[in-house]
């Protein structure tokens, strides 16, 4: 018996022998793997960097991209102005080529205004037609004149007098069910020469003058 | 005005009757007038013509010469002379009444041209008739 734990403590002890003479070599092993975990520290310390400097890098680049839209939204915007600007000119031009014009049209006839020192004269032109069942073509030319004269004499009230209208609309269902308009003068002309009376396809047209003085009114 | 013989009440006698004659022969009617023209053709129209029951008052202007038909009637005279005595008319000056309707974008018109009754100075001679208006 004492010779078995003999045996077995010499047996622990040889172990425990190799055990320590193994042990340089893992605590070589172990020098290694500090100077690798220091150098892959010092790998990740340059990598921090480097990433910090690529965000960095990054921002300094996103910064440059929002100066770059801002200058482009300002770049647009002068643009749209510039458009907007352009657009204002052409229809300035457009407009001023309409009043010259107008004042091509316009200018030539000033509208005359009956004054102490200029008399007013007033030409129109009334339309008649004669009825459809005449006796002879002298009465239809006849009642056809005279209605023409009656159109003429209304043309001259219309122009001195001014005409009254009135109109009325309805509306129903967003639809315009009757549209109705009057119109109605009343006056008193004398004094009106016929200047020219055509009778041509059953038409007759009298061309009237009247000649109104400041003193009549 | 003596007359070349000296006898110059005889003369004025004379004259006097003859202008007197002449006077009597002139008589004072009222006349009005009116036509229609409805969608630019003559509708109507109206004459009337009747002896003035009381004195006008006014002066005589602006007178017509119309061929006489006899019977001293005024309106058988104006009928046979109607363009001139139309266009006399116009130049006396007439009332204008004119009233257009557009329904649902179709118009129609009528036009009344009237006389307002006139008392009017009427001479019959021979063969004419002279009218002039008193104002």
């Amino acid at each position: 018996m004492k010779y078995s734990l003999l045996l077995v403590v010499l047996l622990s002890a040889s172990s425990l022998i190799a055990q320590v003479s193994q042990a340089p070599q893992t605590i070589g092993s172990f020098d290694k793997i500090d100077s690798l975990e220091n150098q892959v520290s010092d790998i990740d310390s340059q990598m921090g960097t480097l990433e910090g400097k690529v965000s960095s890098v990054d921002d300094k680049i996103n910064t440059v991209d929002r100066k770059v839209s801002s200058i482009e939204q300002q770049i647009s915007g002068v643009d749209t102005k510039m458009s907007s600007v352009e657009n204002k000119l052409s229809s300035m031009n457009s407009n001023m080529t309409v009043m010259k014009n107008m004042n091509d049209i316009v200018a030539p006839e000033k509208e005359a205004v009956l004054s102490k020192t200029t008399n007013l004269r007033i030409n129109v032109i009334g339309q008649g037609v004669a009825p459809m069942n005449t006796a002879s073509p002298a009465q239809a030319y006849a009642l056809a004149k005279r209605a023409a004269t009656a159109d003429a004499y209304r043309l001259i009230a219309e122009k001195v007098m001014g005409v009254r209208i009135e109109g009325q609309d309805t509306i129903k269902n967003m639809m315009v069910k009757r549209s109705t308009v009057h119109t109605s003068v009343k006056a008193m002309v004398r004094n009106a020469d016929i200047i020219e009376t055509t009778f041509k396809e059953g038409l007759c047209e009298v061309e009237m003058e009247i000649i109104l003085l400041h003193a009549q009114f | 005005m003596r007359s070349r013989n000296g006898n110059y009440s005889f003369t004025r006698t004379v004259l006097i009757f003859l202008l007197s004659s002449l006077a009597l022969d002139a008589k004072e009617y009222l006349i009005s007038y009116r036509y229609v023209v409805k969608d630019a053709t003559l509708y109507n129209e109206s004459l009337s013509v009747s002896s003035s029951m009381t004195k006008c008052v006014g002066k005589p202007t602006k007178s017509l010469n119309l061929i006489s038909y006899g019977d001293d009637d005024l309106k058988q005279s104006i009928l046979k002379n109607p363009e001139l005595f139309v266009d006399y008319v116009h130049k006396l000056g007439l009332q204008i009444e004119s009233k257009d309707i557009t329904k649902n974008f179709v118009n129609s018109s009528t036009t009344i041209l009237t006389l307002k009754t006139t008392c009017f100075k009427v001479d019959f001679n021979e063969n004419l008739v002279s009218i002039a208006p008193l104002n």
